[in-house]
């Protein structure tokens, strides 16, 4: 497991990151004010519920936001140089190339017209030199690498022709054909079986390593963040509310939402007599509370919480006006009723 | 039939012809193959598999929402299957289903609580304030405001929806409800308030549920007994408890071998088994023991000689002819990973 | 790909088959209709009516009168219009045929490509100002019924600005191309752009619509991740899963249009083609060329309807298991 990545060895460093849309109904906050850092061959997992900006926020990162009336303000390096405010014409050189993204839903994420030998030899060839025959070579061996059986004849068949794993495999390969530093994976396996996905996270971890590449990997689920992070953010109502290592924060937790969110999980090996609740539903982006976006629904709220708290520490940070004391001692009353069964 | 079992269904078979790419254009799918079982009075029977599996299929011949192509269906004594829409009647108020998607099992263009009212408005419990004061008794058992009766679903949350569809469901006081994904849409803390609602109700109305779900952790957290299906076929019921601990059916241990689990320290230590190949489509069944493409211990026997579903303890059932963890004091566990 | 077109053609042939019955019931079991006066027409003697009683069978049973019918029709081909007497009718709508073939193909190359480059220009400019110009000048084109356009358009070029901006027009009819390319070119101009003006319209804002459509979809998402250029994915992959409806409409409307549809186009501009026929014919109420008229329309209706199911399991891989 790498150590905490210095500032030289960072792949991608995201500074006060903030995402705005202007609506009719008001200025939706949809990310507000994310720093994180991806260092190299790591994966970081990206945790929240809907409405937690996760997803947004890498998709302003690559440009994937396609709404004029978006607004995107804060730093965003890669590999050093900064690609937030860059023009499309330039982000495109990077996106699919040097950084790659895969979606949740292998359903409909390929054009059904085109096979898939196709829509890879695409990317390939839109980023490199190679010829028509080369790029398809090398799609077959992508495929070979990705688990799917017969390459050289399944390069020629179309999407609806693979199962679900199947298709999120394909998608899989084209997204690393280009052999990207970083992969951004927006809930990849929500939509499969448990076996498959199993499969597919399995997938990933071992072309981590072939590739030497850095994964985010966003979820809502804690579950899957086990297996695959090494470290993780949590996000709630467009704000980082906890970060640090994958142990760290499932283990001793600093932040109430990550309490709850790991109380409201049920659990495969112990069953609980009662799923510990956060009240009332997941803040909706129009409606974002003054002070901590948390402090409505919190267990623990007090007259600090009516400013914003920043989030602070070192290594492992939380965004919570509560002393470590105070959180060290919640935090164990919590996890000893969670315990009994 | 002993008094404590309020639905047993004996050899459900549905098929389904579909279109195909031969010159017939036709082709039949057994979405459920023979399936036997029985749910009893006040308990949670969790069925759980992956896609394809024929749970929800299942559910809904159970319910009498679709006819079964064969096998019998009875509830409390009496059998449903072959009845007359008429005759059905009195027995569809004691059944209700509670759906998976709360954004498309409710009416967009009614308000709230016409909706929950129109159980009670079909079968004539009484003139319009009994309705309407049965509507706010709902409300308020699901947790809702009765003030927002007038409101129309789009208004509400997934979880507050979900909340309408058990209120609909509870309506005409049903013994048995049938709950296919219920909380699968939702946000995970929002998926708690619901399941802990649900056991609540359970406790207060004496109900009865048949729980249908991927998620294990979910089934695990609300089941008394859980039945694992696979490609139309009951292969494994137990007790929730000895399931998880000890299953005895090859695909439910790799199941439970790959549900992720919270690196807390309080990790199951079971070994890893990764099946291979896809969750099998149900136009394509194996010969044989459906599981056998994918099974890690599966023998020749296996791909001719379909196994049935025999009794090997009191309470528990599996469908396989090489079992496992059979013994106890024999099992080892190598850790996953901690 | 093989038993997908065999049962495609299998049906279209029993369709055919059934739009044959019908038509002939329409016009021969209809109760209280003498069929025999209606083929004779208007002025007809005792005679000829006892002529036409015998030749069709009106007197023997009904499937056997269909039979003989058919059989005048498709096979002897001597089914005689009595109104203008002895003038058989198929050759007549033989003749008129490449008329209409004429009209319709040129225009339909016109609207093809107008509807196609107006609804992608729209789409990839969306919410800047050609974009609903594009939408509007396509509901213009809707909106104005083709004989009014027609005549207005003949006004235009054929009496008020022929002499100074028209003159290089000449008089409505029609010219075949083994007499002369260029005056066929020249003579069906005009009747082209006006019959393409309302498709145009159409497939503008149709197109549009599905561009729109497509560009919201995953498989866009996926491909602008791959950092395709927004051109290339508009023209290479929203639009070609666009075409696939517009193909479909596209067969239907030829099918409908060769079929006899462009009635009134042909009628404005004096072209003798298969609508004018059906126009003129319906005007002297001269049944057996109604009749054979309907029949040709109706074949390439059913024609088209075959030749798009097939071109859509050509277009989109996914149906070719129905």
């Amino acid at each position: 497991m790498p150590e905490s990545p210095d500032t030289t060895d960072a792949l991608l460093e995201v500074e006060d990151l903030r995402v705005s849309f202007a609506t009719r109904g008001g200025v939706i906050k949809a990310v507000d004010g994310l720093s994180m850092r991806v260092g190299r061959k790591e994966v970081v997992g990206i945790v929240g519920e809907s409405g937690s900006g996760k997803s947004v926020s890498m998709y302003s990162i690559i440009g994937l936001l396609r709404d004029p009336n978006v607004s995107i303000t804060g730093s965003v390096k890669f590999q050093g140089r900064e690609i937030l405010g860059l023009s499309d014409k330039e982000l495109r050189t990077i996106r699919g190339r040097d950084i790659a993204m895969i979606f949740q839903d292998p359903m409909t994420a390929l054009t059904p017209v085109y096979t898939v030998g196709w829509q890879i030899t695409e990317q390939i060839r839109t980023h490199t030199d190679l010829t028509k025959h080369q790029a398809q070579a090398r799609a077959i061996d992508l495929l070979a690498e990705v688990g799917i059986p017969d390459p050289a004849r399944r390069v020629n068949q179309y999407p609806h022709e693979f199962s679900g794993g199947m298709r999120q495999r394909v998608v899989i390969a084209m997204a690393l054909s280009c052999n990207p530093k970083l992969l951004i994976a927006d809930e990849p396996t929500t939509a499969l079986d448990v076996t498959t996905q199993a499969q597919i996270l399995e997938l990933m971890k071992k072309l981590q390593e072939t590739y030497d590449s850095s994964i985010v990997l966003i979820t809502h689920d804690m579950g899957v963040i086990s297996e695959m992070a090494d470290r993780v953010v949590v996000m709630y109502a467009g704000r980082p509310v906890e970060i640090g290592e994958r142990r760290e924060v499932i283990r001793q937790p600093l932040h109430p939402y990550t309490w709850g969110l790991l109380g409201a999980v049920p659990r495969v090996e112990t069953k609980r007599s009662r799923l510990v609740t956060i009240p009332g539903n997941p803040v909706s982006p129009l409606n974002i509370p003054a002070g901590c976006a948390f402090g409505p629904r919190c267990a623990y709220r007090f007259d600090q919480c009516d400013e914003r708290p920043p989030i602070t520490g070192e290594g492992h940070l939380d965004a919570c006006w509560l002393s470590s004391e105070q959180k060290v001692d919640l935090r164990r009353k919590i996890q000893e009723v969670t315990v009994e069964s | 039939m002993s008094d404590d079992v309020l639905l047993r269904a004996t050899d459900i078979v549905k098929n389904f012809t579909i279109r195909s790419g031969g010159l017939s254009g036709r082709a039949t799918i057994q979405a459920v193959a023979g399936v036997s079982l029985e749910v009893r009075r006040g308990e949670t029977l969790g069925i759980v598999g992956e896609s394809g599996c024929g749970k929800s299929t299942l559910a809904r011949c159970l319910v009498q929402l679709m006819p079964a192509t064969s096998g019998t269906v009875e509830f409390n004594g009496s059998t449903l299957t072959g009845l007359s829409r008429r005759r059905l009647r009195p027995f569809r108020r004691e059944m209700q289903l509670v759906f998976q998607d709360p954004y498309a099992s409710l009416n967009p263009r009614r308000r709230v609580g016409d909706i929950v009212a129109e159980p009670l408005r079909i079968n004539k419990y009484g003139d319009a304030k009994k309705i309407r004061d049965r509507v706010t008794e709902l409300f308020e058992i699901v947790g809702l405001d009765p003030a927002a009766v007038n409101r129309y679903p789009h208004e509400f949350s997934g979880g507050q929806r979900q909340r309408i569809g058990i209120a609909r469901a509870l309506a005409l006081n049903p013994s048995l409800v049938v709950a296919d994904e219920p909380v699968s849409a939702l946000d995970v803390s929002v998926q708690a308030q619901v399941l802990n609602l649900m056991a609540d109700l359970q406790e207060r109305l004496n109900l009865t549920y048949l729980f249908i779900a991927h998620d294990l952790g979910v089934v695990r957290h609300v089941s008394d007994r859980v039945g694992v299906m696979y490609l139309g076929e009951l292969v494994e019921l137990a007790d929730a408890e000895t399931l998880y601990t000890q299953p005895h059916h090859p695909y439910t241990e790799a199941l439970l071998s790959v549900a992720p689990e919270l690196d807390d320290g309080r990790q199951s230590g079971r070994p890893r088994i990764v099946l291979s190949g896809d969750v099998p489509d149900p136009s394509d069944k194996p010969t044989g023991c459906p599981f056998h493409p994918r099974c890690p211990v599966a023998t020749e026997r296996c791909s001719t000689e379909k196994p049935t579903l025999v009794s090997i303890s009191p309470g528990r059932s599996v469908a396989c002819h090489y079992p496992r963890n059979l013994d106890e004091t024999m099992v080892s566990h190598e850790t996953k990973g901690s | 790909m093989f038993s997908f077109v065999v049962r495609r053609v299998i049906s279209a042939v029993l369709v055919m088959f059934a739009i044959s019955v019908l038509v002939f019931l329409i016009f021969f079991a209809t109760p209280g209709v003498d069929p025999a006066a209606r083929i004779a027409g208007r002025s007809a003697t005792p005679q000829v009516l006892a002529q036409v009683k015998h030749e069709f069978g009106l007197d023997r049973p009904l499937p056997v009168r269909y039979a003989l019918m058919m059989e005048h029709l498709f096979i002897k081909q001597d089914l005689t219009s009595y109104v203008n007497i002895g003038d058989p009718v198929v050759p007549q709508i033989m003749a008129a045929a490449p008329v209409t073939i004429s009209l319709v193909l040129g225009a339909s190359v016109i609207w093809l490509l107008v509807g196609v480059a107006g609804g992608v220009v729209a789409a990839a400019n969306r919410g800047k100002f050609i974009d609903p110009l594009i939408m509007f000048l396509g509901i213009a084109a809707i909106s104005v019924p083709a004989y009014w356009l027609g005549e207005v358009v003949n006004l235009i070029t054929q009496s008020k600005l022929h002499s100074s901006v028209f003159s290089w027009v000449p008089q409505s009819g029609y010219v075949s191309p083994s007499v002369s390319i260029g005056q066929w070119a020249l003579h069906l101009l005009f009747p082209w752009l006006t019959l393409a003006a309302l498709y145009a319209g159409i497939y503008a804002r149709v197109l549009r619509a599905e561009l729109v459509n497509a560009l919201n979809e995953d498989y866009v998402r996926t491909a602008r991740a791959k950092g395709l250029s927004e051109r290339r994915i508009l023209l290479r992959h929203a639009l070609r899963c666009s075409l696939i409806s517009i193909v479909s409409l596209f067969g239907l409307d030829f099918g409908a249009l060769i079929g006899g549809a462009a009635l009134l186009t042909e009628v404005v501009f004096g072209l003798p083609g298969v609508g004018q026929l059906t126009y003129t014919s319906l005007q002297n109420l001269d049944l057996p060329v109604i009749m054979g008229c309907v029949m040709y329309g109706a074949f390439f209706v059913v024609l088209a309807n075959m030749v798009v199911d097939i071109l859509y399991g050509f277009l989109d891989p996914r149906v070719r298991l129905a």
